[in-house]
């Protein structure tokens, strides 16, 4: 049993492989691929700062050991297969939902994950599953508008 | 953090036996929200961590089995109990309990195995699981054996588990007429560890007590079961002098610890306010 | 020319809006750069010690650990390695004693971060304990001195009296006389006296501290997460001893400042490190260590008041003692500058500010999103509505009553200009609907209601610089050293590049702070940069359009009509050449006298109240804000909607800073420093909240704006406390403002007290 392994994964769709050491979390390994988009805040899986998908589930990146990656689907908030932003991106744009930007990767992977467990939340809805969250901005209004934007403008695309 | 060493056993018996040594820089790591945090602030060198991973498949599941008795397997995560419908009918108030757990993320990786194991007196499911007459199935590298969470808990982060012994399963009676309630008092903000935990389950029977079991956690050093409380409603009608009279009694028997959430002498206030405040959630079904 | 959608007054979207969603906006936290090691360092344990000896052995020894260095070896290469922007009194790393737990004593470096943790932590240190002091008042007169000789760093000229001072934690005193005091508390009807506390508190940001130090030949280069790159240049160069051009500080985006990261924080250690080992180093922090770097003052405020029996304020006594901990850092100037203000927008003949900076054994404080102001306010603040209470007059009444109005003098004798306090308190008054009957609630929920309303002086004098470089196909570069840490400053900028040059926003860059290209900015903090490099880019574009105008009628065409490329085109040929504007700023300053006296303390005045709505469970004391409603004047706003985060922003800060937050302290050593045990307010936390920036007009600013990071903060704590004393007649004079201390209050009142067992 050695302290070191290499893992294989898939990275926003593209296969990757990582010597990594047993003690590394996820985020460091993301980082030394050149992705920054996933950010170690408070440590501890409060902030979400360094929130990543694993297997289409949102993990604490910073809190999930890299090793346990191997054979995962893991994607960032990097991941725009069409290169384009989503109405979740659009949404936090148009209501300014957000001042230094630090947390705000973590806050739209999350509204993501909210709208797909709850394609139309209600304003409880949206503060609960965004309390691991954290902004010390506190544009914590414009975060809860443009959940609720974001969520008419997936509804009102949706096909028909 | 440094290196350490990564086993990944393939059962539950094979994961105990690497757990079987005296090197306490040996623990099991399952979604490891927990540990990790250990382990980033230097409070945990881990030697050697015994990953539970590969043995998930195996224990992961909730269901009735043919005795009526939910069955949860001790790597099901916190998010999938939310999810079970069969947690819903049997148990609504774990599912009241999760809405507030810690938060998303945390729940889409720790498992129930973890938390109730974990033994930090401010988590929320063990007093819950207390107050529904849960039992756990515990596995150890010679046999297994069956505890009722009421005793899992010996002190401050202390169990009764020994170092070599895993959760295996986690098994909830069903109880017909029961109504439950978990409320988790925070005095900073609403996502702190709670101040207080206080957990009221109550069978009725024409309005009244026929049986209870109240548990206040978090304050205390393990959860705790109220037994002067409950005696003070079996057998009662629900009337305002019961619930006050309940409440006193609570505030009374549990020892609370002073810390930086409050006063011990405040918890009492709460203890003595908000149990009687539970009491009637409960019995008016007014559960949020 | 003309005026575009994206002009001054409108609200486009921030230009990195796009950057920050998809998560490619760069910190410098997050920065690698090529053979790179990371710095890790080794924290005092005690609150005060000589270091008797710190065994390094283990460390070295490590594999992986390129070096370790302790304060000796930092005095190999820089005979004085201490920094400061009001004195020079801290290491770089400890030298001979520790003045706070936390303090950084030894550093590793290593390639692999966690080798350099391990091995940092593998460092032993011992010390003699030396008697500590913790609390403001005690370090007035304690036996137990934390700097034996004060060291004013002369760059502010008022403080160089106090060089070579001995034997005093105070590192400053500020004294305001106005009036005749005692006399007119012997004439009035009524003297109040109270006295207030506020809690030590952080900033947070969630990018921690980093900066990554690159060293060239002769040179280095700063990758800095710095609020001041233009002070972070001179002060490097200064402790190397070298010119300013041999230090190049870049900044790309903030992960959040507050304060923070004003003056040298991080930057020491690395340069000092990366000199040392010739290699890069990288010093970014953790979310703990940031409880030991920079913190925002604990305060004790007494205030004391001579009123008529109508609520006329005639006389008013400050004292405030500002806990500053073990380094001075800017803790100087918020004495001197809150002082400033200290008695309030009252219109009070007689005033007498005694202010105290005072060094104790706790992790430093410095300036916080308000500088002073918040805790000035909630002492203030609290006592007006102490003494309407005790004279039965209606909170709104007696600040109508006595506030000051335009053009009359404050504390400082400056006269009030373009400060829009009755505005402000009018316009919370019709949002809050003072004068409709409010529903005190029933049964064991009392509901309740306050309001305050504060002020605070723009720090002054400092300088702006700005160039703008128009290119020739008509689009066009801004060089400006302001940070955008959240604040939005660069499309606030941009915007007025826009107005003045009228070329549509999204032809308009912003190139970050870059010592080496863009030019001197003070720095980015007390919500100066939208009045001061406002100005400068306002003059740099001005001097870009004139410089045109100049350009067109010497090829003969009209600016007004000629598309710019043709300009250019016309002139070189081709599409060549550029314009480049130049604009600086510096707002007229009269120094105080020895008696806080001047005839122009401030550029300009920043207004903010808050009016809060609370419901009390009078069973536990549990209480919620219900509502908030905050205005501001910020004259007029350049981008309204940046505007209006920027007030809630500052409010739910402050609103932490009023209910959950607290740092805990075990001697000395902070028992809460995680975001698990300290708590920030959260997205369940946030009261229903109103905001609103009056219709005003800041006549000296850049189209009519001044600055407005830090107004929100004013009004919030008091608004709340007096709002629960509304509800049920409990006052609170300590924050944080708890469940337990109104439970408390309310058992007081009802004579029987809650024991502790």
């Amino acid at each position: 049993m050695s302290s070191t392994r290499t893992i294989n994964f898939a990275l926003n769709g593209d296969p990757v492989t990582a010597q990594i050491g047993t003690h590394q979390h996820l985020v460091e390994v993301l980082q030394a691929q050149g992705l920054t988009g996933a950010r170690e805040s408070c440590a501890q899986g409060l902030c979400g700062c360094c929130t990543v998908l694993v297997n289409e589930v949102a993990v604490s990146g910073c809190l999930y050991l890299a090793a346990f990656a191997d054979g995962a689907d893991v994607r960032t908030i990097e991941y725009a297969p069409e290169g384009k932003l989503d109405a979740v991106q659009e949404a936090f744009i148009e209501c300014g939902a957000f001042q230094c930007g630090y947390c705000t990767p973590g806050f739209i992977l999350m509204t993501r994950q909210l709208l797909d467990a709850h394609p139309d939340p209600s304003e409880d809805d949206i503060r609960h599953y965004l309390s691991g969250n954290l902004c010390r901005c506190a544009a914590y209004a414009e975060i809860v508008e443009a959940a609720k934007l974001a969520a008419r403008m997936r509804n009102s695309s949706l096909p028909r | 953090m440094s290196p350490f060493e990564l086993a990944e056993p393939r059962t539950l018996r094979e994961a105990a036996a690497l757990l079987d040594t005296d090197d306490s820089t040996v623990r099991a790591i399952a979604g490891g929200t927990a540990l990790m945090l250990m382990m980033k602030t230097g409070v945990f060198k881990p030697a050697r961590l015994v990953s539970l991973r590969a043995v998930e498949a195996h224990h992961a599941h909730i269901h009735k089995d043919a005795e009526g008795m939910l069955r949860i397997g001790a790597l099901a995560t916190l998010s999938s109990l939310g999810r079970s419908a069969d947690v819903k009918a049997a148990a609504p108030v774990l599912v009241q309990t999760l809405k507030t757990l810690s938060n998303v993320r945390v729940r889409n990786v720790a498992t129930v195995g973890g938390a109730l194991a974990h033994g930090d007196p401010h988590m929320d499911l063990p007093p819950v699981m207390m107050a529904l007459d849960a039992s756990v199935v515990v596995v150890s590298p010679t046999g297994t054996r069956t505890l009722p969470v009421a005793e899992l808990y010996t002190g401050y982060y202390e169990t009764a588990l020994a170092r070599n012994e895993l959760i295996a399963e986690v098994c909830l009676p069903t109880r017909t007429g029961w109504r439950a309630t978990y409320v988790k008092l925070t005095t900073r903000s609403a996502d702190d560890w709670p101040t207080l935990g206080i957990t009221v389950a109550l069978k009725l029977e024409s309005g009244v007590v026929a049986d209870a079991r109240l548990v206040a956690s978090a304050a205390t050093a393990t959860p705790v079961r109220l037994m002067a409380a409950e005696a003070s409603i079996r057998g009662q009608v629900l009337e305002d002098k019961v619930l006050a009279r309940c409440g006193e009694a609570a505030s009374g028997e549990a020892e609370l610890i002073d810390d930086a959430h409050g006063s011990a002498a405040y918890k009492q206030t709460l203890l003595r306010v908000h149990m009687a405040r539970a009491l009637r959630a409960v019995m008016t079904a007014d559960i949020k | 020319m003309n005026v575009t959608a994206s002009s001054v007054g409108q609200s486009p979207p921030r230009l990195e809006a796009r950057a920050k969603v998809t998560g490619r906006a760069e910190y410098v936290h997050t920065l690698r750069v090529p053979n790179m090691l990371h710095a890790k360092v080794l924290r005092a344990t005690v609150a005060h010690g000589r270091i008797r000896t710190i065994d390094v052995t283990a460390a070295r020894a490590m594999p992986g650990v390129f070096a370790v260095y302790t304060g000796e070896d930092i005095r190999k290469l820089i005979a004085e390695p201490y920094y400061g922007p009001a004195f020079h009194d801290q290491p770089i790393l400890a030298l001979d004693k520790v003045r706070h737990v936390g303090e950084p004593v030894a550093v590793v470096l290593a390639a692999d971060v966690h080798v350099a943790e391990s091995a940092a932590q593998s460092i032993v240190a011992e010390y003699d304990e030396l008697p500590a002091v913790y609390d403001e008042i005690e370090a007035m007169t304690s036996s137990a001195v934390v700097h034996e000789v004060l060291k004013p760093a002369g760059t502010f000229a008022d403080l160089k009296y106090l060089k070579d001072k001995r034997g005093t934690n105070i590192a400053l005193d500020f004294h305001l006389r106005r009036g005749d005091v005692s006399k007119a508390f012997a004439e009035a009807d009524h003297v109040f006296e109270h006295t207030f506390r506020t809690q030590q508190v952080l900033h947070l940001p969630l990018e921690p501290f980093a900066c990554v130090a690159e060293p060239g030949d002769t040179t280095l280069v700063l990758h800095s997460s710095t609020q001041s790159p233009s002070f972070v240049r001179s002060e490097i160069a200064r402790l190397f001893g070298w010119s300013d051009n041999r230090v190049r500080v870049k900044v790309p985006y903030l992960g959040g400042g507050f304060g923070a990261k004003v003056y040298v924080k991080s930057e020491a250690l690395a340069a000092a490190c990366a000199m040392l080992a010739r290699r890069p180093v990288k010093y970014a922090l953790t979310m703990e260590e940031q409880f030991y770097m920079i913190t925002k003052h604990a305060t004790t405020l007494r205030i004391k008041s001579g009123v008529s029996k109508d609520g006329k304020i005639l006389a008013r006594e400050c004292e405030v003692w500002w806990n500053g901990g073990a380094y001075a850092d800017i803790g100087p100037r918020v004495t001197q500058k809150s002082g400033f203000t200290a008695a309030g927008p009252y219109d009070i003949d007689n005033v007498h500010i005694d202010s105290y900076a005072l060094y104790t054994n706790l992790p430093p404080a410095g300036a916080l999103r308000g500088f002073g102001i918040p805790q000035l306010v909630w002492a203030y603040e609290s006592h007006t509505d102490m003494i309407a209470r005790e004279l039965k007059i209606d909170p709104l009444a007696i600040r109508r009553k006595n506030l000051l109005r335009e053009g009359r003098p404050q504390a400082t004798g400056t006269p009030m200009r373009d400060a829009a306090l009755d505005l402000v308190l009018e316009r919370l008054a019709v949002r809050m609907q003072w004068e409709k009957r409010f529903d005190h609630g029933g049964g064991t929920i009392k509901r309740g209601r306050g309001l305050a309303i504060g002020f605070k002086a723009s720090i002054s004098p400092t300088t702006s610089m700005a160039i703008v470089n128009l290119a020739a196909d008509g689009s066009c570069s801004l060089y400006s050293s302001t940070v955008d840490m959240g604040q939005g400053s660069d499309t606030a900028m941009a915007q007025m590049v826009s107005e003045v040059m009228g070329i549509p926003l999204e032809k308009i860059t912003v190139v970050h702070p870059d010592t080496d290209v863009t030019p001197y900015d003070m720095a980015t903090l007390g919500s100066r940069s939208t009045y001061h490099m406002g100005h400068a880019v306002k003059n740099a574009a001005e001097d870009a359009r004139d410089k045109l105008f100049t350009l067109a009628r010497e090829v003969s065409l009209s600016a007004e009509t000629t598309p710019i490329p043709d300009i250019f085109r016309k002139k070189y040929g081709m599409l060549a050449g550029n314009i480049v504007g130049v604009g600086s700023f510096i707002p007229p300053y009269t120094p105080p006298d020895a008696n806080g006296q001047t005839e122009n303390a401030t550029p300009f005045w920043m207004i903010g109240a808050t009016g809060a709505e609370v419901e009390v469970d009078t069973e536990t004391g549990e209480f919620k804000v219900t509502r908030l409603v905050n205005l501001v004047d910020v004259g007029k706003s350049i981008n309204p909607a940046i505007v209006e985060t920027q007030i809630s922003g500052a409010t739910v800060m402050q609103l932490g800073f009023t209910l959950s937050e607290q740092m805990n302290f075990d001697a000395g050593q902070v028992t809460n420093a995680s975001l698990a045990d300290y708590k920030i307010p959260g997205i369940r936390d946030i009261p229903v909240m109103e905001n609103e920036a009056v219709d005003a007009n800041q006549k000296s600013g850049p189209f009519g704006a001044k600055g407005v990071g830090e107004s929100g903060t004013f009004g919030v704590s008091p608004a709340i406390a007096n709002a629960i004393d509304d509800a049920v007649g409990v006052r609170l004079t300590s924050l944080p403002l708890t469940a337990e201390a109104v439970y408390r209050g309310l058992r007081n009142k009802a004579g029987n007290p809650l024991k502790n067992d």
